[in-house]
Formats: structure tokens, C-alpha cells, sequence
């Protein structure tokens, strides 16, 4: 009778548990196969291309090459640079300026069948010697590092911004709905129609922005050629991307704002807390996991950069503004290096991978202080 | 117990997925069979069978390009076939078409900016066209369209409707004010009298730049504009886009000394402020804020609407060894994956009628590519406003653009440098790049064998 009523009891916790299992399955279902199909899967097949030298449209069959892309993609060599010498007399040349004078490094690169597909990096004074940096593919460090350079700017500029937005619109006052709305606007427009309009704006010679400048400054700033100074061409793109992705981290500050507990405030006051001090003291420490949330989100939105760079400026001018996903869909796409654009995708991937890794341990960190 | 079986169940799913997605997602092999294999003539469709579907794709062009083509497809009256026309933005077509290729979903017919045709052949995708045009139909059209579609085994793979005229537009009045001399295909302007016409336009109160070098064609590289337009001066210098002896290296053609200068002087224009290099609107020449426009006959009606009795064209300028200009222009092909070639022969013969011609070239001002329309034609006559088009090419300063499969390589290269050197970058590095570039293709590709 026990027994009965027991087995009874274990087989319905068998079906309810079986049901739970079943949901839990239907639930992540969605998700596991469109990460499946959309991410791993292709994830794959990209490692795969990239040990083929797989060029689209080419008659030939594409081969095995082992590692051979990962080894022009990350191939780097230095190179001392003897000065030039003048042939008679054996020393060493200089200009006007007393300048010691070096060849050309396409000369030094082309000289020797060891240094065949290098282009030459950069140059560094060490010592008082000259090296030549070769790589490669220099574009794709330059790429690498206009990734890294746009995500140290953009993303403490754009959070901060983003909270001073969010604490503004906070503020109980008439019509702060549709500063909210305002702000948020940008987001919702898609980033292709956002390069276009701006490459109108940042145009030197019909831009609003220029006309701008020139009207506060009673003519006394520019014009400016945005997008084809190379020192003006990278600043240009950051100041467009964090104004139209601005407004997403100011909503999700401003639900942070709201989850506060507005009796954290009154004691404040009743400590004698001025208002910079319930900002620092109050506010910022109650935000920390929104600003974990925002910090994490914009750095991988802000290696993902390419839609602009690609509208606006195709990389240019020189390479001022390539990125490394740029450089895979050029190297893809216009070189038709299916192989090798596959390479740097795999290579980007583990450095971002690596990138969240850190972040993650980082912020555990902070959390174990708590 | 359960449990489990129901985590393997889910997985095999997710596994049964992954494989359809997988071979849904295997590229279709580029067809590895010799291209240059005449078709065998296939029977036409029966009757039986009902019409034909021909899909054919073509770029929306610029000017009245577009509405033309429009009303030629029209006039189609062939039950039999019907035609599904798909326009695609011109920008990025060519990569369009080559993503189309490595699908597998490439179109009976389709137009292509002259001399990626080349490339196609190379890659299988195109079929020749002598098979289905007689050489009296042939003997009909200018020896520049036969040349520019013939290549491998020397078989015709491609026909177009017009060739392209590139040229010098002027306004008449400014260049008296400015005391330019007009130049003429007898006595073209030397380099120096160009610059010091550039100088003098620039510096009237009319004008915000001397010459519109259309630079909004190409906010960023690549793009063909930046290789058709201005190739012809690397040429006037005696340098070129590539060793045309060996289509094997273009060492010292790209970057040698006659290279740098051309690159020196154009950057200079620049830099002079005789141009903007990152113009962002197409209407400089014709509202009147530039002296002159660098560009090819697909401007032409827009610009005769604009300036009226002041407008002039004038021939190119020689910068040492000879004045050059451009040539060839889109064209179309029938592609290896047609079921119908006879069909799509049929339509494109169509499109090759010289009624229709005449409706594109009145419509962009291009040079018709039959002889006859060509002849017909009071605007290409001595004294017409469009002769300088076809005096030029007479006189033999076409140059036709790299006849080799790497030309999507070439032009990319030399646009990439072009676009960066307009922007300020050093001329011999940006130029040695091109060329490191252009080698490092031609390797990878065993030289296109």
C-alpha cells in the first residue's frame, strides 16, 4: 500500500520533471539553433576555408595550404637598416639637415628572396640605429590597431556620455519624454542611413558642419575636410558613432537610475550630502552592474566597427580608418580571398574572445569586493 | 533516464540541422570545363513546352541610361520568351555579379563595365557569342566593341551597345574671360597649357574650382570611374596600369618615374585647389561653379540642358607622348549557366538592333557601336557637339583598359592609390603599393594561365 502510493508519487515527479525537460529544451531551442546555424556553423566552415588558398570565382580548385594564410597574416620581421653609403669614399650619406640618410625599404625588402611578401609596417629609432618593421599584411595591423584605438576612445566617451544623458532625462521636469525620445532617436535609424547623412555633414565644401564652424567663428575655422584629412578622418567616424549609439546606453542607465531606491537618497540628505556627493557616493556605486552591462555591450559593438568606415570612407584615407572587418570584406569580397579573408576573421574572433575573457575576469573582481 | 534521451533527441536535431545548413550553405564549385568549348547548338524549346523565361541583369546606369533600356525591353514582343528584368545598383554590381557567380545564380544575360569581361571568361562563367551572330551581322559594329569582347583563342564573348567617349566638357565664355586657348584635335593643349588653364579658371569670381573632376563618383576605392578617367594621363606620360608585353608585372609601368609625375601633377590639382577631391555633388559644372568637367559622354544631355549654346567639347591634353583617352563601356554576355543561349542570343540581338541602340545613345550620349546608327547620326558629324568623341578615337587615343582576367585586381589597386594620393598620401608609396598588390595577385593566380 506504501509502496503503491509511493511508485505513484515517483511517477508523476517522472512526468512533471520529464515535461520540465521537454520545456527547458523548447525554450532554449530558438536560441541554440540559430547560434548554431548563424554562428558556430559558420565559425567552422571559416576555419575551414581559411586552410585553403579558396579564391571565389577562380577556375582553379582550391588546395590545401595548411597554415600558410595565418603565416602571411601575422608574419612580422625586423629588419636593421645600414645607412646609405657613398660608394667612393664609405661614409655614410646625410642631407641639408645633417640627417642620416637610409634606402628606400622597398629596396631593402626587394633585395632579398627571404623578405618576399613584406610591405613595410613602420619604422623605429632604437639606439640610434634604424629599424624596418615588416609584416605581412600591414593592413591588417593598422586595422587591428584602429579597432583598439576606436574602442579606448569610444567606450569610456560614450558610457560617460551616455550617463550624463541618462541623468538628465531623469530629472522630473515637463517634456522630459521627449528629450528621452530625442536622444534615443539615432538608435532606432539604421547606421547606413546615419554615414550617409553624415558624409553629407562632414562634406568640406556643402556640410552643414563647416558652415557651422564658420558662422561661430565669424570665419575663422576652417573649412575642415573631415573625411580626407587622415588626422581628422578617424576622430570624425567616432564622433558619429557615439552620437547614434548614445541613446541605447542612456535607456539602460536610466532603468538602472530608476531601480534605485530613492530612501538611499533621503539618507543622504539627512547626512548632509550635497548633491556631486549623492552622485559619486550614491548613484555611481548603485549603477555598477548597469556600468559592467554598458562597458561589455559597447566594446564588442565597438570591435564589430565596419558599416560606417565602409560607407564613409572605404578605409581611407591611406589607412586612417580600416578596421579589421573591413579588411576581411575587402580582402573577401574585392580580392575575392575567400582563404584568406576567412584567416583574419578566425584570427579577429580568438582576439576578441580574449578581449571579453579579460573583461569578464576583470569585472568578477569587482563583483568578490562586494 | 528520460532526461537523456531527450537531450540526444534535441541534439540530433540541432545535428540534422547543422548538415541541411551545411550543404544548403557549400558554395557551388566554379565550373572547372574549358570555357572556350563552342556550345553545341541545342534545340529550341518546342513550342509545346510554353515561353521561356530570360533573366536578364543589367546596372541602373547614370543619365537617362536606365528609362532607355526600359523602353527597349518594352518593344519586346516575342510570346515565346519573357523577360525578367533585374536592375542593380551600380556601385557595387561587379561584386554583385561575382557573389551571383560563386552561388551558381548567375542570369542568362547580363551587362558588365567593359573589361571585367575578361575575368568572367576566365572563370568559366561566360559563353562565346560567335556562334550565334553571322560576321556580316558583326562587320556592322565599330572594330573597338569586337576588340574589347574578344579574348582567350581570340572567340567574342561580349557586345555592347556603345562605346564610351571621354572627354573635356567646357564653357566657352569662361575659358574667353579667362583667355584659355580652345584647343583642337589638330593642336591639343600640352600639359603646361592645361595647368595654366587650370590656374587662370580657378582664379575667376565665377568659379569655386577650375575643373570637376567628379570625385563624387568615388568617395572611397575601389571604383572603375578613378581607372577609367584618369589612366589616359599615366598614359599621355608613357606610363601605364601594367606591363602590356607580358600582363606579367607592372614594376616600373605603375610606379616609375613617368607614373610619379602624372600622379604628382593630378595631386597637385589638388592640392592648387583646381579640384575637390571629395566633391559630394554632381552638379559643379553644371551650375556653374566649375569651368570644366572631366568626364564621359554620359553626361552629355545633362549637360547640354544645363549650358546651352556654351558648352564645348573639348579633346584631352597631351602630357608628353601623346594625348589619350578612354574607351569600352558596359557590355553584355550570355553566361555558361543559360538553359535558353538561343533565347538569350535572340534577346540580345534584340538589344543590338540598330533602332534600339539608337534609343540608349540618344538617351547617354555614348557612341552607338553600329557603324550604320553611328553614321546616322548628326550629333558625331564634324561640327556636332559630340565629334570630339569620335575624332579622338580616330586619331587613335583610345587606350583600351588591361586586357587581362586581373583587371578587378588592376583597378582596384590603382583606384585604392588614386583616391589616397587625391587625399594627400605620398605618390611613389601609394604607387608601389598598387604594384606590390597587383604582383601579389598575378602569383597567387599562376598569372591567370
Amino acid at each position: 500500500m506504501i509502496e503503491k502510493t509511493g511508485q505513484r508519487w515517483r511517477l508523476r515527479f517522472r512526468t512533471e520533471g520529464l515535461k520540465e525537460t521537454l520545456m527547458a529544451w523548447l525554450m532554449l531551442a530558438p536560441a541554440a539553433i540559430g547560434l548554431t546555424i548563424f554562428l558556430i556553423v559558420p565559425f567552422l566552415m571559416a576555419f575551414q576555408l581559411s586552410l585553403t588558398d579558396t579564391r571565389l570565382l577562380s577556375p582553379n580548385p582550391p588546395q590545401f595550404v595548411g597554415l600558410e594564410n595565418y603565416r602571411q597574416l601575422l608574419r612580422i620581421h625586423v629588419i636593421w637598416m645600414e645607412p646609405l653609403k657613398d660608394p667612393a669614399t664609405g661614409e655614410v650619406q646625410r642631407d641639408e639637415q645633417g640627417q642620416v640618410l637610409y634606402p628606400r625599404p622597398r629596396t631593402i625588402l626587394r633585395s632579398d628572396p627571404r623578405y618576399e611578401g613584406l610591405s613595410e609596417l613602420a619604422q623605429v629609432h632604437l639606439f640610434g640605429q634604424r629599424f624596418l618593421l615588416a609584416a605581412g599584411d600591414p593592413t591588417f595591423w593598422r586595422g587591428l590597431l584602429n579597432n583598439f584605438y576606436f574602442a579606448l576612445v569610444v567606450v569610456p566617451v560614450q558610457s560617460a556620455f551616455a550617463l550624463l544623458l541618462a541623468v538628465l532625462v531623469n530629472q522630473k521636469i515637463r517634456g522630459v519624454h521627449l528629450f528621452r525620445a530625442l536622444y534615443f532617436m539615432p538608435v532606432v535609424v539604421p547606421m547606413v542611413v546615419v554615414a550617409v547623412i553624415w558624409f553629407f555633414l562632414y562634406n568640406p565644401g556643402v556640410g552643414t558642419i563647416n558652415a557651422f564652424l564658420k558662422a561661430v567663428s565669424l570665419g575663422r575655422l576652417g573649412p575642415f575636410n573631415w573625411l580626407g584629412d587622415p588626422r581628422l578622418a578617424f576622430p570624425s567616424i567616432m564622433l558619429l558613432s557615439i552620437w547614434q549609439g548614445v541613446g541605447f546606453q542612456m535607456v539602460i542607465f536610466l532603468a538602472g537610475l530608476q531601480e534605485i531606491p530613492g530612501e538611499l537618497y533621503e539618507a543622504a540628505e539627512v547626512d548632509g550630502c550635497n548633491e556631486l556627493q549623492k552622485f559619486f557616493y550614491v548613484t555611481l556605486p548603485q549603477l555598477r552592474n548597469t556600468t559592467i552591462f554598458v562597458v561589455v555591450a559597447t566594446t564588442i559593438l565597438a570591435f564589430q566597427l565596419f558599416t560606417q568606415v565602409h560607407v564613409m570612407t572605404g578605409g581611407g584615407p591611406g589607412e586612417a580608418t580600416m578596421t579589421t572587418i573591413l579588411h576581411a570584406v575587402r580582402e573577401g569580397r574585392y580580392q575575392l580571398r575567400a582563404g584568406y579573408a576567412s584567416a583574419i576573421t578566425v584570427v579577429f574572433f580568438l582576439i576578441v574572445l580574449a578581449v571579453s575573457i579579460v573583461q569578464r575576469a576583470l569585472m568578477r573582481e569587482e563583483r568578490a569586493i562586494e | 533516464m528520460y532526461g537523456k534521451k531527450w537531450i540526444l533527441l534535441g541534439l540530433l536535431v540541432v545535428l540534422t540541422l547543422v548538415a541541411s545548413a551545411c550543404r544548403a550553405m557549400t558554395p557551388t564549385p566554379a565550373p572547372t570545363t574549358a570555357p572556350a568549348q563552342p556550345t553545341p547548338p541545342q534545340p529550341t524549346a518546342a513550342p509545346s513546352e510554353g515561353p521561356v523565361t530570360i533573366d536578364v541583369w543589367f546596372h541602373s546606369g547614370r543619365g537617362g541610361e536606365r528609362d532607355a533600356l526600359m523602353k527597349i525591353v518594352q518593344r519586346w514582343t516575342d510570346p515565346n520568351i519573357r523577360l525578367n528584368l533585374v536592375e542593380l545598383p551600380e556601385g557595387d554590381y561587379n561584386q554583385q555579379v561575382q557573389a551571383a557567380a560563386v552561388a551558381g545564380q548567375l542570369p542568362c544575360l547580363l551587362d558588365f563595365d567593359g573589361p571585367f569581361v575578361y575575368n568572367y571568361v576566365w572563370g568559366g562563367y561566360l559563353i562565346p557569342l560567335d556562334t550565334y551572330f553571322t560576321g556580316d551581322e558583326l562587320a556592322d559594329f565599330l572594330p573597338s566593341i569586337i576588340a574589347q569582347g574578344t579574348y582567350r583563342d581570340g572567340r567574342l564573348y561580349s557586345l555592347g551597345q556603345f562605346d564610351s567617349g571621354l572627354a573635356i566638357w567646357a564653357r566657352k565664355s569662361y575659358l574667353e574671360k579667362a583667355g584659355v586657348r580652345i584647343p583642337t584635335i589638330e593642336k591639343p593643349w600640352t600639359g603646361e597649357e592645361f595647368n595654366a588653364a587650370l590656374e587662370a579658371l580657378a582664379a575667376l569670381p565665377e568659379t569655386e574650382y577650375a575643373i570637376d573632376l567628379k570625385m563624387n563618383y568615388a568617395p572611397s576605392a575601389p571604383s572603375e570611374w578613378l581607372t577609367y578617367g584618369f589612366s589616359p594621363v599615366l598614359q599621355s606620360f608613357g606610363a601605364d596600369l601594367i606591363d602590356r608585353q607580358t600582363y606579367r608585372t607592372a614594376e616600373g609601368v605603375l610606379n616609375g618615374p613617368q607614373a610619379v609625375a602624372a600622379m604628382t601633377m593630378i595631386q597637385g590639382w589638388f592640392q592648387k585647389g583646381y579640384a575637390n577631391p571629395r566633391a559630394a555633388t554632381d552638379d559643379c559644372f553644371t551650375s556653374g561653379k566649375c569651368a570644366l568637367a572631366w568626364v564621359g559622354h554620359w553626361t552629355a544631355n545633362d549637360h547640354i540642358q544645363a549650358v546651352g549654346d556654351d558648352l564645348l567639347l573639348l579633346p584631352m591634353p597631351d602630357f608628353g607622348t601623346g594625348p589619350k583617352t578612354g574607351m569600352g563601356s558596359w557590355n553584355w554576355g550570355i553566361t555558361s549557366a543559360c538553359k535558353h543561349p538561343e533565347a538569350a542570343a535572340k534577346v540580345l540581338k534584340f538589344i543590338l538592333e540598330p533602332e534600339n541602340i539608337k534609343t540608349m545613345t540618344d538617351a547617354n550620349g555614348a557612341i552607338p557601336a553600329r557603324i550604320s546608327v553611328f553614321e546616322a547620326d548628326k550629333r558625331f558629324a564634324p561640327g556636332g557637339l559630340l565629334h570630339t568623341f569620335v575624332a579622338q578615337l580616330k586619331a587613335g587615343w583610345g587606350v583600351p583598359r588591361p586586357i587581362t582576367a586581373a583587371y578587378p585586381t588592376i583597378t582596384a589597386a590603382f583606384s585604392t592609390a588614386f583616391r589616397n594620393i587625391a587625399d594627400g598620401a605620398d605618390v611613389q608609396t601609394e604607387l608601389d603599393k598598387a604594384v606590390d598588390k597587383i604582383e601579389a595577385d598575378l602569383k597567387a593566380n599562376n598569372y591567370y594561365q
